[in-house]
């Protein structure tokens, strides 16, 4: 992304949790950056700081050291310029889905009418039509991932921060939801019609089918142990099992391998 | 799972019938039928004390008791829990004394409410209030205590300031707490409700009980009994269609209360 302006600046970051059992330095000095419409996954065993790092850059934590801007602009809290995906979707159980689509309009003031505009246009992008009225815990797991997707889209954020957002799915949701993703993210336009994306995913396979970059963070500190360029022509859904693709995918896994058996040994005790 | 209408209805209709029959039968063979009348007789009481006006007059007393006392003790549970929640310091200056209040009861502040106030409306107002307010507190601060973190990060995320956080986010999360807390303060109130007029009221279907012993009629204060019984399942039946109204994007087993 050399001579473009990044849209997400990360320089030198660390983050340590200060927590009861003594203090735990999750991501040391951590250099990245992301151009506006780039598509950057983040890959690394359990408990590397993935999820410190999307929260870092979210606004919900803030830097032990070093420092995130986000358009030139030092991240202090969240914002709306900053859409949010969570693991289990954080859906607002009281709300119908067209309720929890129209949250961000409505906490940004926008008014009935083009509220009802904006929820109408997400609904139909995400394929959810006939739903609109349906709360929460009367949708399938595909179905509460796509209401989440919309909601964030709502706001129309410069930026797309998503942590593990397909991991709840079933494998065949998954990978139409990927898919889905691509397509609404712009995969199938120039690339100056797509938004910055962080993408936080235990899937090798999925983080080189979606993304530009991959960036393996290395455990205990987490750091940035490589930075894989996926250099493959999008759109992406037609390449699912190239040569290429496995190649990246496996490079990938021999980076990560040793950490994560020794994160799981160290799991179970 | 929700059974079928003959399945739910049945069993409780059948079991109802055999303790029926059951006090039927000890009321005519075996006990002295002043003191235990058969349910016919209480039925016969029953229909007579609506018939002639008195017991409408006493349910319209009892639940004036319980309007007053349970809206001033519910909302000043409600109104206290949402303080506590927003002013952490009132919470730690507050608690122990609601811990030391809480499982004394209404009931045992009854001598203290009869020389207090003098035997009238206002100890089973001031006692039903007293009872109804620490449940739906309780209840009220846990729920605005455990909402879902990740809930108000994504309200945050998507850009509500921190009065839409509570608005939008705690109070609903909350309000199936809420709702079941209203329910089991009802529950305490009603009992607080008899207890209070019992002995210190000169109203009410408490009082009229008390009234009807003196005069050594049981069949009446059974047909009282009765009347607070199916009173009391109706007030929790008309609470529990309102959690419906309210909280039906609930699911049903998340907040079963
Ligand atoms: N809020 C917190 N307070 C204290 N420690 C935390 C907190 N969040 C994370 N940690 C610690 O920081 C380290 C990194 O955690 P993080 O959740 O970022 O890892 P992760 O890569 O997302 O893991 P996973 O793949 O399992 O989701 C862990 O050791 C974790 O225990
Ligand atoms: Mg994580």
């Amino acid at each position: 992304m050399e001579g473009l302006i990044p849209r997400i600046a990360i320089t030198s970051l660390g983050k340590t949790w200060q927590g009861r059992r003594g203090d735990v330095e999750a991501l040391r000095d951590i250099n990245l950056a992301i151009g506006p419409g780039e598509f950057v996954a983040v890959v690394g065993p359990s408990g590397c700081g993935k999820s410190t790092l999307l929260s870092v850059v979210a606004g919900f934590a803030t830097p032990t050291s070093g420092k995130v801007l986000v358009d030139g602009l030092s991240v202090d809290g969240p914002s709306p310029e900053r859409g949010v995906m969570f693991q289990d979707y954080a859906l607002f159980p009281w709300r119908t889905v067209a309720d929890n689509i129209g949250f961000g309009p409505l906490a940004r003031g926008v008014k009935r009418a083009e509220r009802l505009e904006i929820t109408q246009r997400l609904v139909a992008l995400v394929g959810l039509d006939g739903f609109q009225d349906r709360y929460p815990h009367e949708l399938s797991g595909g179905m509460r991932q796509r209401c989440a997707l919309a909601r964030m889209l709502a706001n129309d954020p410069a930026v797309w921060l998503m942590d593990e957002p397909l991991a709840a799915l079933d494998p065949q949701t998954r990978i139409v939801m990927q898919d889905e993703l691509l397509r609404i993210w712009g995969d199938e336009r120039p690339a100056d019609q797509r938004r910055a994306v962080l993408f936080v995913t235990h899937g090798i396979d999925e983080a080189v089918h979606l993304s530009d970059r991959v960036v393996v963070l290395a455990r205990r500190p987490g750091r940035v142990r490589a930075v894989i360029e996926v250099d493959l022509p999008r759109p992406r859904s037609a390449l699912r099992s190239s040569p290429e693709a496995a190649r990246l995918v496996a490079e990938i896994w021999a980076l990560i391998r040793d950490e994560a058996v020794d994160a799981i040994r160290e799991e179970n005790g | 799972m929700r059974a079928r209408l003959p399945q739910r209805v049945l069993p409780p209709l059948g079991f109802a019938l055999i303790v029926l029959g059951s006090w039927y039968g000890v009321a005519r063979h075996l006990a002295n039928p002043q003191l235990l009348p058969s349910p016919w007789t209480v039925g016969v009481a029953l229909v007579d004390l609506l018939g002639n006006g008195d017991m409408v007059d006493d349910i319209l007393a009892s639940l004036g008791h319980l309007g007053l006392g349970y809206g001033i003790g519910a909302g000043i549970g409600l109104i206290m829990a949402a303080l506590c929640a927003r002013f952490a310091a009132l919470e730690t200056a507050i608690d122990p004394l609601v811990e030391l209040l809480r499982p004394i009861g209404a009931i045992a502040w009854i001598p203290f409410a009869i020389l207090m106030f003098g035997v009238g409306s206002t100890v089973p107002v001031f006692l039903i209030s007293y009872g109804a307010a620490f449940p739906i507190f309780v209840a009220t601060l846990a729920g605005m205590h455990g909402v879902d973190r990740a809930l108000l990060a994504a309200g945050q995320a998507l850009g509500a300031s921190k009065r839409m956080l509570i608005t939008h986010v705690v109070f609903p999360a909350a309000l199936p707490h809420v709702l079941a807390g209203a329910r089991l303060s009802l529950g305490v109130a009603w009992a607080a409700m008899v207890a209070a007029e019992l002995t210190g009221s000169d109203s009410g279907l408490g009082w009229r009980l008390f009234w009807y012993q003196e005069f050594f009629r049981m069949d009446r204060v059974m047909a009282v009994i009765v009347v607070i019984g199916v009173l009391g399942v109706a007030a929790d039946a008309l609470l529990r269609a309102l959690r419906q109204a309210v909280v039906g994007w609930s699911p049903e087993d998340s907040n079963a209360a």
